[in-house]
């Protein structure tokens, strides 16, 4: 079985919100307005939080990249009334356009605020994506029929490349890799299958002091973070 | 006694005024929800930080002071109590109507309510883990037991009555601590997450819906200019205080059980911050604190006024008891790390009401309003004295 997981290491994150831009660009999501952005209303699969401990000159800053946890026990799996969030066999956490009804109890249920919901229908410009890549005939029956307001929308794992790479016989973690993974300068992020003990996940699992957010919860996440 | 059921024959100018207000304000609500449709939730004032607005917490709110009405109207139908018969019909009938309008808030709050179907395929297209999806099969029963009912009331049916009576009290109670479930379950949001949650309900809906039958009932009589008899409504007044007072030993037990835990900074924050007073003056002071002074104070507690206040605060203060849980419980940032967390992800999400939601909002109301006076005017469902003597109002 493959599980997926990411590996961030906050030693050499910089901050630098790369991965963000990079996921935006990958998956279409729309870039908010100002005023969105003081409602908190747009939307981010992935952000950066800066967290600060103590007061200068002795003080702390974290800079801890969030994308969707991929839980194993994930609660918003559990409450969503219509199965249209739901867990693959290799462990990603998908939302379904679909089948969602836009109740937004997923949202509340989030323990990591991953999940977003999409107010508004997006306008369409010339050099706006409609579809998230690749192309719909190489991709096959993909659950994002077509961005559409009302639904709560999330972090993939950039299925769509895993899928592709298995289908092209390459290497997921070192050939292919998420947008997020991809993009970041500083290579502080790891991407690969937890069950595979040779995979760079592991290695570093194994060698390094890591810790997942919010463990209280026993949501048991797969994106670990190693410590500074 | 004999009580005679008959349609309240309301002839002057004033209902008809009356019923077409409140047709345009349904009507214009029902536009502003197709506007919100078309043009999306950001119409309304949620946010990624506060997905749940004004529409569920009214929703919350009408469906428990439906199970509460429906739990009331069994004194007479289940307990034999007689003295409350002339009030029983009437309950049954305003919990249908409410459940019906709470069932429209949720269609409201709906990011695509053209799938809403998809929460009654039970057990075929849903996951029946969610509170939400085990909550479908208790409304739709809630609905289907209560309409059988107001069926079996109307044909005078004492025996079947008392069965379905049973039944619907039961279930009652379950639609409203399934409700409280919803929000008591999750752990992700430490206001929302306390065992007391769902028996916190029952309780603030047996509360306010007791409150809103004492309105109702008062003021139908008056309007209707039929006489009825005060004692059982000061007997509900107890009952009422009862009610409240368990309410208010609840929500403490609640808010100390949070307050006692380390993690305590979001109760606090709820206790303290910019919710200081809608917590304070409308959940504490009118929810609580005036009817509980009202319905026990000897010189407030055995007349009409006294009775109508407390009731209205009671009904006003439950309302912000669930404002007070649906806003501040989703609006304080969750701690994804220890420490303070910077910038725009450590900020407490904001929720203001937008007109649209108002108009919505009231167009529900007067929707609900409108199926009542309605019910009054062609359903038998207020009392009509025979002995004039025995009553000393009017």
């Amino acid at each position: 079985m493959t599980r997926w997981a990411m590996v961030i290491d906050l030693d050499k994150c910089t901050g630098c919100q790369a991965c963000t831009i990079a996921c935006k660009v990958e998956n279409n999501i729309p870039h908010g307005s100002p005023e969105e952005q003081r409602k908190q209303r747009d939307i981010y699969w992935n952000k950066v939080i800066a967290v600060t401990n103590g007061k200068y000159p002795h003080i702390q800053t974290f800079l801890i990249p969030m994308p969707c946890m991929h839980c194993e026990k994930p609660p918003c799996v559990t409450v969503c009334p219509v199965k249209a969030t739901y867990r693959r066999k290799d462990g990603i956490i998908m939302q379904d356009f679909r089948k969602c009804i836009g109740c937004k109890y997923c949202m509340v249920a989030c323990p990591y605020g991953a999940r977003n919901f999409n107010n508004k229908e997006q306008e369409i410009k010339p050099y706006h994506r409609q579809d998230p890549p690749p192309e719909r005939e190489v991709r096959g029956k993909w659950p994002f029929p077509r961005r559409t307001h009302g639904v709560v929308e999330k972090c993939t794992f950039c299925f769509h490349r895993i899928d592709q790479g298995i289908k092209d016989g390459k290497k997921i973690g070192v050939e292919v890799m998420p947008a997020c993974v991809e993009a970041c300068p500083s290579e502080a992020r790891t991407f690969g299958d937890l069950d595979d003990p040779k995979s760079d996940v592991c290695r570093l699992l194994s060698s390094r002091v890591w810790f997942r957010l919010r463990e209280e919860l026993e949501t048991q996440a797969k994106v670990y973070y190693l410590t500074k | 006694m004999k009580l005679i059921y008959t349609p309240v024959e309301f002839r002057s100018r004033n209902y008809i005024i009356l019923l077409i207000i409140l047709a345009c304000l349904s009507i214009i609500g029902f536009i502003f929800f197709v506007m919100s449709y078309i043009e999306g939730h950001h119409v309304f004032g949620i946010s990624n930080r506060v997905p749940w607005g004004m529409s569920i917490v009214i929703t919350i709110f009408l469906i428990g002071l439906s199970a509460g009405s429906l739990i009331i109207s069994s004194l007479t139908y289940v307990f034999g109590k007689e003295e409350y018969r002339l009030i029983s019909r009437i309950a049954v009938f305003l919990a249908i109507v409410l459940i019906f309008g709470a069932m429209v808030g949720i269609s409201l709050d709906l990011g695509r309510p053209e799938k809403m179907w998809r929460l009654f395929m039970f057990f075929i297209l849903n996951n029946m883990r969610s509170m939400f999806a085990l909550n479908g099969i208790l409304y739709g029963g809630y609905f289907v037991i209560s309409f059988f009912y107001l069926g079996s009331i109307f044909a005078e049916r004492a025996g079947w009555t008392k069965k379905i009576g049973i039944l619907a009290m039961i279930w009652a109670a379950l639609v409203h601590m399934g409700t409280g479930a919803i929000f008591g379950f999750i752990e992700a949001r430490p206001i929302f997450f306390s065992p007391i949650k769902p028996f916190e309900f029952l309780v603030a809906a047996m509360a306010s819906g007791l409150g809103l039958l004492i309105i109702v009932v008062v003021s139908a009589f008056h309007f209707a200019s039929r006489p009825f008899k005060k004692e059982p409504l000061f007997s509900l007044g107890k009952l009422l205080l009862g009610f409240t007072i368990t309410l208010f030993v609840f929500v403490s037990i609640d808010k100390l059980t949070h307050l006692y835990s380390p993690y305590r900074e979001p109760t606090l924050w709820l206790l303290t911050g910019p919710f200081t007073w809608l917590f304070w003056i409308f959940q504490v002071g009118c929810g609580y604190f005036l009817p509980i002074l009202l319905l026990s104070h000897p010189r407030t507690r055995n007349t009409i006024s006294g009775l109508m206040i407390a009731s209205f605060s009671v009904v006003i203060g439950i309302f912000f008891e669930r404002f007070n849980l649906v806003i501040p419980g989703t609006a304080h940032p969750m701690p994804f790390y220890p420490g303070k967390i910077e910038g725009m992800w450590g900020l407490t999400g904001s929720y203001t009401l937008t007109f649209i939601e108002l108009l919505m909002c009231l167009g529900i109301f007067s929707m609900m309003g409108l199926f009542f006076i309605l019910g009054l005017r062609y359903l038998e469902l207020l009392p009509f004295i025979e002995k004039r003597k025995n009553t000393e109002d009017k």
